[in-house]
């Protein structure tokens, strides 16, 4: 049920009929970009939306309850507002790679997301080494904050690339070694497979304690990697303005944005594919009736779901938890996750030798 | 297609070292050089070899590059140009450039590169179990050898960085009163 | 992997222990007792030495990648012992300058990591291994090198050191890849058989000596030599001088004489324009130095381009003069490192000129002093005369009658340089000498083996023999 690799096919055969195979093939390769931009857009909208509402809710904001219906209004006006602001641009930058910058940004969070297995058959880029993959497109993203940082010729954006670029750094290995962890006991990098090896359960209920720990772990670092609250000291307001994009204003500041909204939505669904069971619906042990209903609800939507429910969980940790001091920042990532996420490896991989896996 | 493709991706490699090395601006160079290594990770993935690919892509574009972008930044100063070379300078090193291009040119087209078998299919087992596989055709020596040398510099890297205090002042012992 | 295996690996195994000892030790002890690290480390590396001599043993491990015989044993025995000398020359040095600013160990394993690299170079059954063991022998070096970084000479010697080892290896590589282009194959031992000779070749094998002719420093790669020998710490150029060179020496002999036969004309035509370059350019500069620190620099690239006229012949008496040229200038050139090195410390100065009158004060330092540059410039009875007879040997059985005057000549424009700090030493009046220098222990130590070396290996015949026996097979 709900497989679209007959769809996806008959497209591509529809394409391949239509025209010469190198004409299919560019169409094709089209059809996968505009797809994944309007997606990208999309999201963005969605999760900015959210963003307001679940913000508002925890801090009785009043605005963005009020506008429109359920607040929908809002999300129209950030919209309409970063499209009509004059993009000013500073004197002394240096106009190449402050222009850049958003781009190489923009880019890794959309390669990233073209990995994501929606539902069965519904992958742009399934390739062997999905993973690592993931792990070395999303650490790109870092040079993009660099150069804005110093291309805006700011010093509020230089202390604020230099942060994000420790940060980054730092985190990158904490969210490689969580995963890694996983892959000891998926056998695989490839994301579609590590979803069929959760057909008879979830890795973060198989997976025994580690899997738990490096779900944590993950979650933790990864919210760092992506410079989002509590760990959002690259543009902490309170004592660097805006940080890296201080000096950035219309849709050049919204570039930044999408590119943070998509990345909290990667990361989401990267923790719902490795841990969660990515879009196989949620099963109870030999209950064959429940079971059978749980299987009716698409794929698609169990992914959603899923991710909605970690993004949820990610906004959570940014409207109530304060923000972190950079030295307490790179302590918690060297002396406290690294250590522990090693052990956890260690651990895992013992497990592993032992059979004990699921 | 695939022709194409590495076409378009070797004129992005050349062009983009050409420029890193002729930028005058130091963060400049460094985002080409970004670029080149990012367009010799698409190399990888063109013929498949897709764990080296990301690899290069974690290692160099993303790790590499950021720590000198990173060491350029701590050196801020947005107007610094290096100084144009003399002329004289410049005549004689592009010479000797295109000589030494001309004669490997004439030599790489003279010879015939022996082919190695690729493997069937460079997957993460296959690469797995050839880099830890102690037996002929692994790799376990060179991998093991790396590490050492990995810790050798990061200890060289530490010294050096290490701030200079004499140990009596840091002692606790005599902090306390 | 069985217990011969492990003992096979014999060398590596223990230093990598020793180095995981340090480390620990380095971890644990609290701040004052750091300095008891000195002797640790000396104790731990005088017994890796030792062992280090017993059992030669042949074989292959990794599937080729290690190898090991008696000749390889004898090169890394030998590294030992001048790695212990240079070691226990700077006992005194680590306990004084680097004790207070608690950096002592780091000083060991930063040695020891780069004479592991080596061992693995002079080891490596395939050019991955080489490549490797050279990066490792060098990259620990440049920290080294800038290891007194306050001082403004010492932090630019460590950045033209990485610079130009940088370079250095990019040029290997290079010369590597197009090796593997030609050939397909990294293994030396399948490298031999599967080169025909070709240019492509040939660039190959030029751009792979580049790199290697960086660490021997010779002629148009020596520009960082006096630059860094000047800057960096003595017992680092001493290293730099004997350990980093002789180590290259080694891996160049085995490569060429072992493995690349359909070369032969090649590097002969290559390295006798070298060893001539190497020699004369040196020789000239070194006359000019008064800074005796540099001076030993420009020796120390003289010296490199005799130890290519080993290289004109590779029949067994070639390598067997290489090696033992190499173990004498070991001992001749740590001694007179060591002298300098002790001057330095205790008064700061090292100019020819401060070494006026030093004999009336310093009559012991004098007379090693004299003794070593006597055994560089290869005056009998002593070591260093035998080393280059031998060298000047093997030049004239091969039959270049011409590169044999040359370096002939070469010695005696080496005698004169050697003489002015001899004839400044023991001849010249001061008004002011240098002050009576009391050495310590390890320093004393570490001369007195450098002595008995150049005298022993003067009167000891049997020791060539043993080594020629050693060359018969590569």
């Amino acid at each position: 049920m709900y497989d679209f690799t007959t769809l996806v096919q008959s497209i591509g055969n529809f394409l391949h009929g239509q025209f010469s195979p190198g004409v299919a093939t560019a169409l094709e390769w089209t059809l996968v970009i505009l797809v994944y931009l309007a997606l990208y857009a999309i999201l963005g909208l969605v999760l900015v939306y959210v963003e307001r509402r679940v913000c508002a809710f925890f801090q009785l904001r009043l605005g963005p309850n009020r506008v429109g219906w359920a607040g929908t209004a809002q999300t129209v006006a950030d919209a309409l507002k970063l499209l009509l602001k004059e993009p000013v641009t500073v004197n002394k930058a240096d106009k190449l790679l402050y222009n850049l910058a958003p781009f190489i940004i923009t880019l890794a969070a959309l390669t990233v997301i073209s990995l994501v297995p929606f539902a069965k058959g519904l992958q742009a880029f399934d390739i062997n080494i999905g993973l690592l993959f993931i792990v070395a497109v999303s650490s790109l993203g870092v040079v993009g904050i660099l150069l804005a940082g110093w291309s805006s010729n700011n010093k509020y954006a230089l202390i604020g690339a230099m942060r994000s670029g420790a940060q980054i750094v730092s985190y990158e290995l904490s969210v490689g070694l969580s995963l890694l962890t996983m892959v000891l006991l998926t056998g695989t990098l490839q994301l579609s497979t590590i979803i069929e090896t959760q057909a008879n359960g979830w890795w973060i209920f198989k997976g025994h304690v580690p899997a738990i720990i490096a779900f944590f772990l993950y979650l933790t670092a990864s919210i760092a990697e992506i410079n989002r609250g509590p760990f959002d000291l690259p543009e902490a307001e309170s004592e660097l303005t805006a940080g890296f994009h201080t000096e950035y204003s219309g849709l050049k500041f919204a570039f930044f944005f999408l590119a943070e909204f998509v990345n909290m939505f990667t990361v989401a669904a990267i923790a719902t594919t490795v841990f969660l069971g990515g879009w196989m619906p949620f099963h109870l042990g030999d209950w064959a009736g429940f079971n059978a209903v749980m299987d009716f609800v698409p794929p698609i939507l169990w992914f959603f779901l899923k991710v909605s429910a970690v993004i949820f969980l990610m906004m959570w940790f940014k409207w109530t938890f304060p923000r972190l001091r950079i030295d307490q920042l790179l302590k918690l990532e060297w002396k406290y996750l690294m250590p522990l996420n090693l052990m956890n490896l260690v651990f895992t991989a013992i497990l592993v030798y032992l059979g004990w896996h699921g | 297609m695939e022709k194409i493709i590495f076409y378009i991706l070797s004129a992005v490699i050349l062009s983009l070292s050409l420029m890193s090395v002729l930028s005058r601006k130091l963060l400049r160079s460094a985002v080409y050089l970004f670029g080149v290594l990012t367009a010799i990770a698409g190399f990888y993935f063109l013929i498949g070899y897709h764990f080296l690919g990301a690899v290069q892509l974690t290692v160099y574009a993303g790790g590499i590059v950021v720590l000198i972008i990173f060491s350029i930044l701590l050196t801020h100063d947005i107007d610094h140009q290096m100084p144009t070379p003399d002329w004289s300078r410049v005549a004689v090193a592009g010479a000797l450039c295109v000589a030494g291009a001309v004669m490997f040119v004439q030599l790489l087209q003279g010879s015939l590169f022996s082919r190695v078998e690729a493997p069937e299919q460079s997957d993460l087992n296959t690469v797995g179990n050839t880099l830890l596989n102690p037996g002929g055709g692994g790799y376990l020596l060179p991998f093991e050898v790396v590490s050492i040398l990995l810790l050798a510099v990061m200890i060289g890297a530490i010294v050096i960085a290490k701030q200079r205090h004499s140990v009596d002042d840091s002692s606790p012992e005599k902090q306390a009163p | 992997m069985n217990w011969d295996d492990l003992l096979l690996m014999r060398h590596e195994l223990q230093l990598l222990a020793v180095i995981l000892i340090v480390t620990c030790a380095e971890i644990y002890l609290s701040g004052r007792d750091k300095s008891r690290i000195i002797p640790l480390s000396l104790a731990l590396f005088g017994i890796h030495m030792a062992a280090g001599w017993l059992w030669p043993v042949e074989g292959e491990l990794f599937g080729g990648m290690y190898r090991t015989n008696g000749l390889i044993h004898l090169m890394k025995s030998i590294l030992d012992v001048g790695v212990f000398i240079v070691i226990l020359q700077a006992g005194g040095w680590a306990r004084k300058q680097l004790a207070p600013e608690n950096r002592v160990s780091e000083f060991f394993l930063l040695i020891w990591s780069s004479l592991l690299g080596m061992y693995y170079m002079v080891s490596a059954g395939d050019l991955l291994m080489v490549f490797l063991g050279l990066e490792l022998s060098t990259l620990p070096v440049a920290a080294l090198a800038a290891y007194e970084v306050l001082k403004m000479r010492s932090a630019e010697a460590g950045i033209k050191f990485i610079l130009t080892a940088g370079l250095a290896s990019a040029v290997t590589l290079m010369g590597i890849s197009l090796l593997y282009g030609s050939t397909g194959t990294f293994v030396l031992a399948d490298l031999g058989k599967q080169m025909q000779g070709n240019s492509l070749e040939a660039l190959g094998f030029i751009f792979f000596f580049a790199g290697v002719a960086f660490k021997i420093s010779l002629v148009p790669f020596h520009f960082w030599t006096p630059d860094v020998y000047e800057g960096a710490p003595v017992s680092v150029a001493a290293y730099l001088s004997v350990i980093s060179k002789g180590a290259a020496v080694f891996i160049l002999m085995i490569l060429l004489m072992g493995f690349a036969p359909l070369l032969t004309d090649l590097w002969v035509n290559v390295l006798y324009l070298l060893a001539i370059l190497t020699m004369t350019i040196g020789n000239l500069f070194a006359l000019r130095q008064r800074n005796l620190k540099r001076l030993l620099a420009y020796s120390a690239v003289a010296q490199a381009g005799f130890i290519m006229l080993g290289f004109m012949s590779s029949q067994q008496d070639g390598k067997a003069s290489i090696i033992y040229f190499m173990l004498v200038y070991l001992f001749s050139n740590l001694a007179a490192f060591g002298v300098v090195q002790t001057i330095e410390m205790h008064t700061g100065k090292e100019d020819i000129g401060d070494y006026e009158g030093l004999y009336r004060t310093n009559p012991r330092l004098s007379l090693v002093m004299l003794l070593a540059l006597f055994s560089l410039a290869g005056i009998p009875p002593l070591a260093g005369f035998f080393g280059k007879f031998f060298l000047f040997m093997t030049v004239a059985s091969a039959g270049y009658y011409l590169l044999l005057t040359i370096a002939v000549i070469n010695t005696v424009i080496s005698l004169y340089y050697y003489l002015l700090i001899v004839r400044a030493m023991f001849l010249r009046k001061s008004d002011n000498p240098l002050p009576l220098v009391t050495s310590d222990g390890w320093m004393r130590a570490g001369l007195v083996i450098c002595v008995a070396g150049i005298v022993a290996l003067g009167v000891a015949s049997g020791v060539y023999d043993a080594i020629y026996a050693l060359c018969a097979h590569l």
